[in-house]
């Protein structure tokens, strides 16, 4: 227990800056990910082990709550997989460039980038959720 | 002193598992960016799941070109995703003991899960379908 106490203050209070919310958004976002593709590998087996069973699957996958939780795991599949080449790009092909200054710009290019690819997604994820789920735009 | 224009002595060090996880961390995250991207944008955007059935499912798994690429997914994701939990552990369990037993149970979850997957994907057929 004291270990979490000390794991929640050393997330909150280090100072890293960009760096470190860097790192804390791509352990989040990692987390959440394969939290969701060890239920999803898991539900998909449904269409072999238990077909009658994955129309339940495909119920729950189109309610408004997994709606919601489907558009934040398309953020945070973006997020990860976007600073992941920055991760890789600088361990790999440019080790010299792991310097504050430069990994501060980089970390903020990896949240516009990020934004760009997610926001016209959950746009058209959330236009979709209102057409089926709320009968709006012609149902 | 000329202490400071000394190259760096390059050391050969015995490669363990670790060295190699970090490694492959990194190479199967960029070989991850198309797969995992792709599947996404695909399914959870341009598709959406209102229009995924389980005749589409079917359909897509039995295809050759599509069971390819969610075999490569499967194996790449979900090995490079519990390796990543693996690592969170390691971040806070020092015993190296109790590290050993997590990091069996994250390889047995692993395994179990992926071998699941790998039979549906293998199992299934385009005669499933109706």
């Amino acid at each position: 227990m004291s270990n979490l106490k000390t794991t929640l203050t050393g997330y909150t209070g280090y100072r890293g800056r960009e760096g470190h919310w860097a790192f804390l958004l791509h352990r989040i976002t990692g987390l959440g990910v394969v939290l969701f593709l060890a239920i999803h590998i898991l539900d998909t087996s449904f269409v072999y082990f238990a077909p009658q069973l994955y129309d339940e699957v495909l119920k729950v996958y189109r309610s408004t709550l997994f709606g919601i939780g489907e558009v934040v795991l398309v953020f945070c599949l973006f997020y990860h997989g976007v600073n992941g080449i920055r991760i890789a790009y600088l361990d790999l092909l440019a080790p010299k460039a792991w310097t504050i200054e430069k990994t501060r710009r980089s970390a903020y290019l990896v949240l516009v980038i990020t934004l760009v690819l997610w926001v016209p997604s959950a746009g058209y994820m959330i236009y979709n959720l209102l057409r089926h789920n709320f009968g709006m735009f012609g149902g | 002193m000329s202490v400071t224009a000394k190259e760096p002595e390059k050391i050969r060090i015995q490669k363990n598992f670790d060295q190699i996880a970090w490694m492959a961390m990194r190479y199967s995250g960029v070989l991850l960016i198309p797969l995992a991207f792709g599947h996404m944008i695909l399914q959870d955007v341009v598709v959406g799941v209102h229009q995924i059935t389980t005749d589409y499912a079917v359909e897509r798994m039995a295809t050759l070109g599509w069971k390819l690429y969610d075999i490569f997914l499967l194996a790449f994701a979900f090995g490079h995703g519990m390796n990543g939990v693996r690592q969170v552990f390691r971040d806070y369990i020092h015993n190296p003991r109790s590290f050993r037993i997590v990091s069996s149970i994250l390889f047995v979850v692993w395994l179990v899960i992926s071998v699941i997957g790998a039979i549906t994907l293998l199992a299934i057929n385009p005669a499933m379908g109706r």
